[in-house]
């Protein structure tokens, strides 16, 4: 028993320094990694200089979004991806989101945007469209 | 007496090959802890900050667990806490196949990402009847030397 | 006395075995759609292998992308069934991974998950689909690497800019490799263009964008 206690003990040692290492890398919040989440409380302080994108269906974008939000999701990817590009500069911070932290279409097409077309500074909103509807009320 | 040198010979390799295998799953997993943290929450038991943490401790625990038997120091600790993580997480696949979720393991890490269930199975049991193996080995070894 | 014991504990038993029990085929499908397909099928099948029956509460999809529906609301005894799940693909690539959350009346097994995992063939790898100047940068062209798929090999690329603005020049660079340098005419004003990738021999386009922003800026 002593033994296994020490044992525990120990791991924890590596564990906690690994943790530290990691720790621009993951989100003690959500599976989705800090360096790519922003509250809505930063992004509103980015002011002028944020581009709202919605990653949701059009049905859903149609009835109601984040004021000047621009739709972009994989549906309709090739045809909503040349419109959102109009809209972006290189200064502006690009904020995705869809309905709610589990959904991952937001994650999907920030990813896509990064990767695919290569831009800096796109972020996913913590809490998503029904945050952004709470902090409303 | 050789006889007695023999079967000593053939539990050390087991040690061996058992602590070797612990020490390999752990150094494949702390290498990739965001992956083996998006692995332990893909069971949906943990909330994801406990399976974040786990990603971060398990790995270093089954390192020094497996070294533990490789240099029988601290040996019967580590055997426990090794036989007790491969029980846990046996419980824990075969309850997330019964929900349904499809799953990768996550023990070998992305390693054995294209194993099947039942490979998988079969490998934690064989390690797990090892690990047992070896404790009573070691518990029947001390009740005799309690005896003389 | 006896008898009332007997018969008590003859109901618990009866109770416990008489119960619902739906086995499922398989939970998890993997589809390979062709590239034209616009949707992907999964089919998940089901039998009811007790005694009661089941009846499916909810059938919820994890994303607005793919429509779950059961063949019916209830499975008596003995019956079988399915779940048909479909994927609409959109403009999406790669592995896409969606599920179906099944409710049921089922005491064992109340929940399943059901996975549907779409391996949408990748016929070129566009890298980047997007490049920029900004206002002033030197005139100097940039490429994009395009990548075909080795299950789609493709001997020449067909390039069109929307606008004249932005010339362009491909060169097969082998291996399945193609690199398209693209030139604004001039660097002092926004201007924008739909780059139109469209393989020999291919009905699918592809697309990639050019342009010039109203910033400085770096890429």
């Amino acid at each position: 028993m002593r033994q296994a206690l020490l044992l525990a003990a120990l791991a924890f040692i590596p564990g906690i320094g690994e943790a530290i290492y990691f720790r621009d890398k993951v989100s003690w919040q959500s599976p989705i990694p800090a360096s790519e989440m922003v509250t809505q409380t930063q992004a509103r302080a980015w002011r002028e200089n944020t581009i709202w994108v919605d990653a949701r269906p059009d049905a859903e974008f149609e009835r109601e979004h984040i004021p000047g939000a621009v739709l972009l999701n994989e549906d309709r990817w090739n045809e909503l991806l040349p419109q959102f590009l109009t809209v972006w500069s290189p200064e502006k911070r690009v904020v995705v989101y869809c309905s709610s932290q589990s959904c991952n279409a937001s994650r999907e097409v920030a990813r896509r945007l990064r990767d695919e077309a290569q831009l800096k500074n796109v972020f996913v909103l913590q809490g998503g469209w029904e945050e952004w509807l709470k902090s409303r009320k | 007496m050789a006889q007695v040198a023999k079967v000593k010979f053939v539990w050390r390799i087991v040690d061996l090959v058992v602590g070797g295998i612990f020490i390999y799953a752990g150094a494949i997993k702390a290498l990739d802890p965001i992956r083996f943290a998006s692995d332990i929450d893909n069971y949906k038991i943990l909330p994801w900050m406990i399976a974040a943490g786990l990603a971060f401790y398990l790995p270093w625990l089954e390192i020094l667990c497996g070294l533990a038997l490789i240099s029988r120091r601290l040996y019967l600790g580590g055997l426990s806490i090794l036989t007790a993580l491969t029980s846990v997480f046996i419980l824990a696949a075969v309850a997330a196949k019964i929900r349904g979720l499809d799953i990768t393991c996550g023990c070998f890490g992305h390693a054995s990402k294209s194993w099947n269930f039942s490979g998988h199975l079969a490998l934690d049991l064989a390690i797990l009847a090892a690990l047992l193996a070896l404790y009573f080995k070691v518990a029947s070894g001390n009740r005799l030397r309690n005896a003389v | 006395m006896r008898t009332r014991i007997f018969a008590f504990t003859l109901s618990i038993f009866l109770c416990a075995i008489a119960r619902a029990e739906l086995k499922w085929e398989q939970t998890s499908v993997e589809l390979h759609p062709a590239p034209a397909d616009k949707e992907a099928v999964g089919h998940f099948k089901y039998q009811n292998t007790g005694s009661q029956p089941v009846r499916f509460k909810s059938v919820h999809t994890s994303c607005g992308c793919t429509a779950a529906q059961s063949q019916k609301d209830e499975v008596p005894p003995g019956e079988k069934g399915e779940i048909t799940a479909t994927f609409k693909i959109g403009d999406r690539t790669g592995t896409q991974v969606k599920s179906v959350t099944v409710q049921t009346d089922d005491p064992v097994n109340a929940t399943t998950v059901l996975t549907l995992k779409a391996v949408i063939p990748q016929q070129l790898e566009i890298n980047p689909t997007f490049v920029f100047w900004g206002q002033g940068e030197a005139l100097k062209p940039k490429s994009i690497v395009v990548r075909a798929s080795k299950d789609f090999p493709v001997k020449q690329l067909k390039v069109t800019s929307s606008s004249p603005d932005f010339q362009t020049k491909v060169e097969e660079t082998g291996n399945g490799q193609f690199k398209i340098d693209i030139q604004p005419s001039d660097t002092s004003r926004n201007m924008a263009a739909t780059l139109t990738i469209q393989p020999e021999g291919s009905s699918k386009t592809f697309y990639a964008m050019a342009r010039v922003t109203n910033a400085a800026a770096t890429q």
